[in-house]
């Protein structure tokens, strides 16, 4: 599984030190096409008590444009972005002064941890930003294991 | 899709988590005014401030992390913080009709012109 990069700044050690502590929690994501510059939607992730969130700037999407779906442990965000000039008010070229704006197909994919309850994600959009609730799974009681004596 | 522009913070303020982005624009011209739109995810209505002084255009989106105490960052692509752009307005627009409206985090700006006075024949009298 690729190992996203938690800064810009190449430190091998870092990023071992963190790799042994997020394999010490149990926890990877990896965010596929996170070597690549400038992947859109940007994405952040956070991580709470009970839930990890993810968050994504997605100006001027409509919650219809929008398709999350979340199979063998794989989370893939995915949508169009309209653009309200081109399709609706059919301005040539020559009118633009600036331009700057993006627009069309996109799409992400993020590897979440096995800890996840998949039947209670769930999502918000709220003025043109993403928020993924991915609940963590209840930790299994600590069992105690007999020892016997050896006669 | 073509490449998003990249907000780069080009304002650091007193606290080392808050930026100040230019947010990207696209401007474009009709026969009755300029069009502005402006990607500012996160800024709300509320949060929004548009001031036009001295043919000076200034639009400032305020953005709250909205981020629950304690959590913890694992991954970060991109930082949160405010949106400011200026600009200057020309002489033909008339500013007590701008209109602006804000859509999921998309601000579109409506900056009318005047209309072009007619023609006036002035009589020309013989001496």
């Amino acid at each position: 599984m690729p190992i996203f990069r938690w800064d810009q700044s190449w430190n091998p050690l870092r990023d071992l030190e963190r790799e042994v502590d997020r394999l010490i929690q149990g926890v990877e994501f990896s965010v596929q096409g996170i070597r690549m510059p400038r992947q859109y939607p940007a994405v952040n992730i956070f991580e709470l008590e009970h839930e990890f969130l993810i968050t994504a700037e997605l100006p001027g999407m409509e919650v219809e444009d929008l398709e999350l779906t979340i199979a063998n442990s794989v989370l893939t965000l995915k949508g169009h972005r309209n653009s309200p000039v081109a399709e609706n008010e059919n301005i040539p070229e020559e009118r633009f002064r600036r331009r700057e704006r993006t627009f069309g197909e996109w799409q992400r994919s993020i590897s979440i941890p096995d800890r996840i309850s998949d039947e209670q994600l769930s999502a918000e959009f709220n003025d043109g930003v993403l928020k993924i609730h991915l609940p963590k799974l209840e930790e299994e009681l600590p069992r105690q294991i007999p020892v016997s004596s050896g006669e | 899709m073509n490449q998003p522009h990249e907000n780069e913070p080009h304002h650091q303020l007193s606290h080392p988590e808050q930026f100040v982005f230019t947010p990207p624009i696209d401007i474009y011209e009709t026969d009755e005014g300029l069009v502005l739109y402006a990607d500012l995810p996160g800024v709300s209505v509320g949060s929004l401030e548009l001031q036009v002084q001295d043919n000076k255009l200034t639009l400032l989106g305020k953005v709250e992390p909205q981020i629950p105490e304690g959590a913890r960052p694992i991954h970060k692509e991109y930082e949160v913080g405010n949106y400011l752009r200026s600009f200057i307005l020309s002489g033909e627009i008339v500013h007590s009709e701008i209109e602006a409206k804000l859509t999921n985090g998309v601000l579109r700006i409506f900056l009318p012109k005047a209309p072009k006075a007619e023609p006036r024949r002035i009589q020309v009298n013989t001496g």
